[in-house]
């Protein structure tokens, strides 16, 4: 589904290059619910805008859904981003303007859809996330959780291959948080293809794996020393 | 089409949407009705005098210790130092024709009264047809380029002589084909009679020329603009003016030997640098007031044009820059560079065009408005349709900038932190 070969993303000054991914690896197969962690600046949130097609990358190869991506031009890159992504961000990025209706129905017109098919969906998806009795509500009158449950009702009313989650719950108290998660693990018991970035190592322990990324790479648990330097001050700072 | 949730961001935004449609409501009507006057004022300025005014020049002169024209023998004098002056200017080289006249079109300065069917009928009486009078010769056609289109020219021998102050019987006339139209509607005026300024004596119409624009340009003299009379009679006073037609080419040349000319007749004259002037001076002194106009409201309309181009960039500007991260989330979920154009072009023009209906009415209330109380005629509806497609264009032209810029707005700004 999703996978990214020797890729690397750089950004360039005058005086100075900075790598934010260097020999990037990942291979996400079809159905798998990726949570992708790391400590900040290591790359997750450039990972996800390169796998998500929001920014293009320096080198190497990137497959989606089977598609070399490296070549398309913008237009391309809009158009599988409506068909076959869909975006959960940490800050739900509903547009005030809208109500929770055409807030849902903003990426289906961008695909031309009918309007009847349109209501379908959007209706059907906030079924999904239980919240079809506030259609008509503006993202102001719904509490947070409620919002990232239209941002996910958003982002599945377009039946994309793969769902991409940037810290979904990281603007969420717990309990909302948790009711997001299991909304999250429901989608992909129904066979949806997840890959979430998170901070939090209970959120990353509930997907099905666990890719960890330092310095732009993807490194193993086990065996990088860097990722023990990591967890151990990650451990002092709690204590 | 994507009006709705265009129509719904629109609602959350009423203040600036409101005004910035009220701005082309006002643009619209004051460009439109504006613009309706400097047309009408370019057709005014524009409109043929009749005359072939190339190679045309005016002289005008008063003697100095001349003879008084209230004695018959002062006119008299008068009348022989006039054609004294025209036998001169008519033997300079490069002339074509000369003739005496008392005005000319457009000067401002003219002589009218009334023709009628009727003799001794009242001024201003029922039936009464005002007309200007030129007071001229034999060559007055000839040299004002007019165009007879009936009848035959003044001879010789119809021309008289009177004093200034003088009334005399008009034997014949040639008039302008639209006074008789006018007089005679059912057409063949020539040789017919008609009765000038309540007089019992008849005037015989001799000749019809095609066009002959009265001296006046003001509005008083707007209804009967086209109503002239060519009487065949030199008026003899202390001041005396002629038209003069020169070959082509030698209009500057000519212009220059008139006053040596003329002193050679007699040096008691006053002959200053106004004194001689080519008829494209006349003309562009008479329609100075219109030509002014028209630029001042040509600035006062592209001024308020810009205004609103400014204000329709400054509000979608800002739009852009408030809704940034908003359209990188519109990015990130499938729209196209070519998607935020065509939303904020949209958005644009369901502001003008709220602002072009209103700005229609508000058009044809100004124009009845200025019919009331000012001398203006209907607008055409051309003028209203023109510059409602004129304010939808400059709103689509002015909002490009912004929304090309709302168009660039990478994906990746709906991942950057709030």
């Amino acid at each position: 589904m999703l996978k990214m070969t020797h890729l690397s993303k750089v950004y360039r000054t005058e005086v100075v290059e900075t790598y934010a991914l260097r020999d990037f690896n990942i291979d996400v197969k079809e159905g798998e619910f990726v949570a992708v962690t790391g400590p900040s600046g290591s790359g997750k949130t450039t990972f996800l805008t390169i796998a998500g097609l929001l920014e293009t990358f320096s080198g190497g190869e990137y497959h989606l859904d089977g598609i070399e991506v490296s070549n398309l031009n913008d237009n391309a890159r809009s158009k599988i981003r409506n068909e076959k992504i869909g975006f959960i961000f940490q800050a739900f990025n509903l547009i005030p303007d809208l109500n929770v209706f055409d807030n849902i129905e903003v990426p289906l017109r961008y695909r031309g859809m009918k309007a009847a098919e349109r209501k379908q969906r959007i209706m059907d998806s906030l079924e999904r996330v239980g919240l079809a009795s506030r259609a008509k509500h503006y993202p102001a009158e719904l509490s947070g959780g409620q919002q990232q449950r239209v941002a996910i009702a958003r982002a599945l009313a377009g039946s994309p291959r793969l769902l991409l989650a940037d810290e979904p719950t990281g603007n969420l108290d717990t309990q909302m948080a948790r009711g997001v998660m299991e909304l999250l693990e429901d989608i992909h018991r129904e066979g949806a293809t997840i890959v979430m970035v998170t901070h939090d190592p209970e959120l990353a322990a509930r997907a099905q794996r666990n890719v960890h990324i330092i310095d732009g790479q993807v490194v193993e648990l086990s065996e990088d020393p860097r990722f023990h330097t990591v967890h151990a001050a990650a451990g002092d700072a709690h204590a | 089409m994507k009006l709705h949730p265009i129509l719904a961001a629109l609602r959350k935004h009423k203040a600036g949407t409101v005004l910035i449609a009220l701005q082309i409501a006002l643009t619209l009507a004051i460009v439109c009705n504006a613009v309706f006057i400097i047309g009408q004022r370019v057709e005014r300025v524009n409109r043929p005098t009749g005359l072939d005014e190339s190679n045309l020049f005016l002289v005008s002169q008063q003697w100095v210790g001349a003879p008084s024209a209230d004695n018959a023998d002062g006119v008299e004098k008068l009348d022989a130092m006039q054609r004294e002056d025209l036998a001169a200017l008519r033997q300079l080289p490069g002339v074509a024709a000369v003739a005496p006249t008392n005005s000319l079109p457009l000067l401002n300065s003219s002589w009218t009264g009334s023709v009628s069917h009727k003799p001794g009928a009242d001024l201003g009486g029922k039936g009464d047809i005002r007309t200007a009078y030129y007071f001229t010769d034999e060559q007055a056609l000839s040299t004002l380029g007019l165009r007879l289109v009936a009848g035959r020219n003044f001879n010789a021998g119809d021309v008289q002589h009177q004093g200034f102050r003088d009334q005399r019987d008009r034997p014949v006339a040639i008039i302008s084909k639209a006074l008789a139209d006018k007089l005679f509607p059912d057409g063949n005026a020539v040789g017919k009679v008609m009765y000038s300024d309540g007089s019992n004596a008849p005037t015989t119409i001799i000749g019809v020329v095609a066009r002959l624009q009265i001296p006046s340009i003001g509005s008083w003299g707007s209804s009967f603009a086209w109503y002239s009379t060519l009487i065949p009679t030199r008026l003899d006073g202390g001041f005396a003016r002629y038209a003069v037609r020169t070959k082509p080419g030698q209009l500057d040349a000519v212009m220059r030997a008139v006053a040596p000319a003329l002193y050679k007749v007699t040096p008691m004259r006053v002959l200053d640098d106004d004194s001689v002037k080519p008829f494209s001076e006349i003309r562009a002194k008479a329609y100075r007031a219109d030509i002014g106009m028209a630029v001042l409201m040509g600035v006062i309309c592209l001024i308020l044009l810009c205004v609103t181009a400014a204000g329709i960039v400054g509000l979608t500007s800002f739009w852009v820059g408030q809704r940034h991260r908003q359209i990188g989330v519109r990015r990130a979920l499938g729209a196209r560079k070519i998607d935020i154009l065509h939303y904020f072009q949209i958005e644009n023009l369901l502001i003008a065009g709220v602002g072009v209906v209103l700005g229609v009415v508000l058009a044809v209330g100004l124009n009845m408005w200025l019919m009331t109380h000012y001398e203006m005629t209907r607008i055409p509806l051309l003028y209203v349709v023109t510059g409602v497609l004129a304010m939808l264009a400059i709103g689509q032209g002015a909002v490009f900038v912004p929304a090309r810029r709302a168009s660039n707005v990478p994906p990746v700004e709906a991942t950057r932190a709030a």
